[in-house]
């Protein structure tokens, strides 16, 4: 997809609070944010194979990060549980009921077909001495076929129904938004150096395993290998020689570079990178 | 990609609802992930690299957006019952019922992140007010940061992917440090209620389970016991008014089945003293000695009622049936036996049949003496032991070389149990998980669990470290299961856990 849009007509995506953390559930949403190089992180269980990790599906968490950012930017809201709820239940219940014996009708349409289908090709691919006893299966399957309920493919819904806003509620639901930052001075730290990575182009992703605050990538995480972890500081903040040595150490040994990243009082964001000489 | 303004106009009510077709197309579709080629290191925007990008995208998407679609004939009913913050069944449970769910009442009942957990597997489908539950929903309404969390669900679901049985641990049904100190068999009974407890929010089920629970768990609940304390052993009851607490015939033959015959004088029995209930002083409550000659009364006074729990009353005891049960013979002596009693009774009346310490008139003089004996050995520069700062050992007593090297070592090793009994828990740290192994799902039984692989304790990468406090407290408290920390950053899943660490030794004694 591509990203031309103005920032005023990038589409808005539906948060929805689970625990006080905010999630994306629509596919759509999903894409909407990686067009915009948000990549955020996958929780659930995969619906094609949902025992294994290899591979998670939605919901997607973004990092608070993330989070500020697509606010900022107006491109995401808030969509709120228990108003939607109440609102269209009911008309959901019929709704639902009808769908469901439709489903039923249409789907035992296909089954019949389907094993109808089967049987001519094993009709024109066999003996002719097999063909009538075939022949009068088809007739009897186009009397009395029957598909049985429990046979019937119903759709275990991943988002929730009815998720839906227009864009002129943009601005009220924009009021909704739940305080979450404290406003605490490590956070806009890192917000900070997230932003103008981010506004380089880079892709970033927590980096917890490797002891920094962001995975720096150069393009889509699915395609290529991050090259730095980077590690927000406040420009006064003292940091210990050893923590330095640990950390390039670490990437090092991740054939990664450590960036220690500190934003200026409204300025640039300073950038160094620690890297082992490899000199003995 | 259809222009998103349009998008957002053209949507439907329902969106992410496949139609007839595509349902009924997805039952025959591929269950396999398609596998991901090598990495490149450097976008060099290339044509070769965008459409790779293009492609990887399009198979992730496609693998992300895809709809769970199961038979209905495949999927188990349930509903959500949100004041109980339970799930209940309504058809009968598939598989999965050997390691998940508890019944009770003769429902059956599925945990919050138990149903959450196999809707994303798409074994149970989950209504609420008649209305199947999305994923969504049951993220948003199953999850409550109380019980189990969106992090807490995060590892739940990450080790149940990976085959391990998880349930949800529950510390008051473990033994505590009293019961594992007096090693009580462990009650099989426990299982069935353990489930039952976790529904402690309904006031009925509580009542049922304050009878089954072990005395000895009762005591601890009520009081957290210096350790000193727990080793006092009954003293002969010959002095006290021994009672026995007798209560409904089936308490008493639920503890009788725990302990085996012959053993009732350990359990039962409890003397009225002063002690306060808050903290029970052993030294002052005594079991009585049903088997203490014949004399006594057959009926026994009841307890201190403030020994007991506040619901449960105890009559008088008739004992004379449970003398019928043990052994009431006298222990009869080998001749070397006794000889070995009298050897030791001597040796503690040598005492006194000592001249020099009868010589003595009073204490004074008896300590002068003990001095005396023992500065005597010491010998040569006895001035070393006279002045406040001794020297570190004393030669003439034999010392092996490890001892001796613990001697002089300045800083004393710890263990990570040591003085763990005395923390208090912390609020914000708390053991979540019981973890039982992958290969013994085939043998697993709920009722009988067994000794769990490992407990979790659940925290974030954002929060803080936990200290060495917290780390010998949960220790304590899981007792010999390894305590394992699943730090949760954001996506991501590390375990760590902490291990008592003995430093090797170069000399054994």
């Amino acid at each position: 997809m591509e990203d031309q849009n103005q920032e005023s007509s990038d589409p808005v995506v539906a948060l929805s609070l689970c625990d006080s953390t905010p999630l994306l559930w629509r596919a759509q949403d999903l894409r909407t944010v990686r067009s915009q190089s948000v990549v955020g992180a996958l929780l659930g269980s995969l619906p094609r194979a949902p025992r294994q990790n290899l591979k998670l599906g939605r919901p997607l968490l973004l990092l608070p990060e993330e989070e500020r950012l697509l606010r900022e930017r107006h491109a995401a809201l808030w969509v709120m549980t228990e108003r939607t709820r109440s609102r269209i239940q009911a008309a959901e219940m019929s709704f639902l009921r009808r769908e469901q014996q439709r489903s039923f009708e249409e789907q035992s349409v296909f089954a019949l077909e389907d094993r109808k289908s089967a049987l001519q090709r094993a009709m024109t691919s066999s003996q002719s001495g097999k063909n009538e006893a075939l022949q009068r299966r088809l007739l009897d399957l186009d009397q009395n076929f029957t598909f049985p309920r429990s046979a019937l493919a119903i759709q275990l819904s991943t988002t929730r129904a009815g998720l839906n806003y227009c864009p002129e509620a943009r601005a009220f639901l924009q009021l909704d938004w739940p305080i979450r930052d404290q406003g605490n001075a490590q956070f806009d730290t890192r917000y900070l150096v997230f932003r103008d990575l981010w506004g380089r182009g880079f892709f970033l992703t927590s980096a917890g395993k490797f002891g920094g605050d962001f995975l720096v990538y150069p393009g889509d995480p699915l395609r290529f290998h991050a090259h730095f972890i980077a590690i927000c500081l406040s420009l006064d903040e003292p940091v210990s020689l050893l923590d330095i040595l640990a950390a390039a150490r670490l990437g090092c040994n991740v054939k990664k570079t450590v960036l220690l990243c500190s934003p200026a009082p409204n300025g640039p964001v300073h950038y160094t990178s620690v890297q082992w000489s490899g000199m003995v | 990609m259809a222009n998103p303004n349009k998008t957002c106009n053209a949507e439907k009510f329902y969106n992410e609802i496949l139609s007839p077709s595509e349902l009924f197309a997805a039952r025959s579709r591929s269950h396999k992930i398609p596998v991901r080629g090598q990495k490149d290191f450097f976008p060099d925007d290339s044509k070769k690299q965008r459409e790779q990008l293009q492609q990887t995208l399009e198979e992730h998407w496609s693998l992300v957006s895809e709809e769970r679609v199961e038979r209905l004939g495949n999927l188990v009913k349930a509903t959500w019952n949100p004041n109980e913050q339970i799930v209940e069944l309504q058809t009968p449970a598939g598989k999965f019922w050997q390691t998940m769910g508890f019944s009770s009442d003769g429902k059956q009942f599925l945990l919050p992140e138990e149903a959450l957990y196999l809707m994303e597997c798409g074994n149970v489908l989950v209504f609420y007010k008649e209305l199947p539950l999305s994923i969504q929903d049951g993220y948003e309404m199953f999850l409550s940061s109380d019980t189990v969390g969106l992090q807490q669900f995060q590892v739940f679901g990450h080790l149940k992917r990976l085959g391990y049985v998880v349930h949800r641990f529950d510390p008051s049904l473990e033994p505590s440090s009293y019961v594992r100190q007096l090693n009580l068999p462990q009650s099989h009974e426990r299982g069935g209620r353990t489930l039952k407890r976790k529904r402690s929010v309904s006031p009925t089920s509580s009542q049922t389970e304050t009878r089954a629970e072990s005395p000895a768990e009762k005591m601890e609940e009520d009081s957290k016991l210096p350790e000193s304390l727990l080793v006092t052993s009954a003293e002969p009851p010959e002095a006290q008014n021994a009672s026995i607490s007798s209560a409904d015939d089936s308490r008493v033959r639920t503890w009788r089945t725990w302990n085996g015959p012959g053993r009732d004088s350990e359990k039962t029995l409890i003397t009225a003293s002063s002690s306060a209930r808050s903290r029970w002083d052993f030294s002052t409550i005594f079991f009585p000695d049903l088997g203490h000659g014949g004399q006594r009364p057959s009926c026994m006074a009841p307890p201190d009622p403030s020994l007991l729990p506040a619901d449960l009353t105890a009559g008088v005891c008739d004992v004379a049936a449970w003398r019928h049960k043990i052994n009431l013979r006298h222990v009869k002596m080998s001749a070397k036996e006794r000889k070995r009693e009298q050897h030791k009774h001597r040796r503690w009346r040598d005492m006194n049949k000592d001249k020099e310490v009868r010589r003595c008139s009073n204490w004074a003089e008896y300590h002068d003496l003990l001095a005396r004996r023992q500065a005597k050995p010491r010998g040569q520069p006895a001035h070393l032991w006279n002045a406040e700062v001794e020297p570190l050992h004393n030669p003439t007593r034999p010392l092996s070389t490890a001892e001796l090297l613990d001697k002089i070592s300045v800083i004393k090793s710890t263990h990570l149990l040591d003085g763990a009994s005395r923390l208090k828990g912390a609020d914000e740290w708390r053991i979540c998980f019981n973890v039982y192994q992958p290969d013994s799902v085939a043998d697993f039984r709920k009722s009988n669990p067994g000794k769990p692989y490992a407990r979790m304790c659940v925290c974030s990468f954002s929060g803080p470290v936990p200290d060495l406090g917290v780390i010998k407290q949960l220790t304590f408290q899981s007792g010999d299961v390894p305590v394992v920390f699943a730090v949760v950053d954001h996506g991501d899943i590390s375990f760590y856990s902490f291990k008592d660490f003995q430093l090797p030794r170069d000399v054994y004694p």
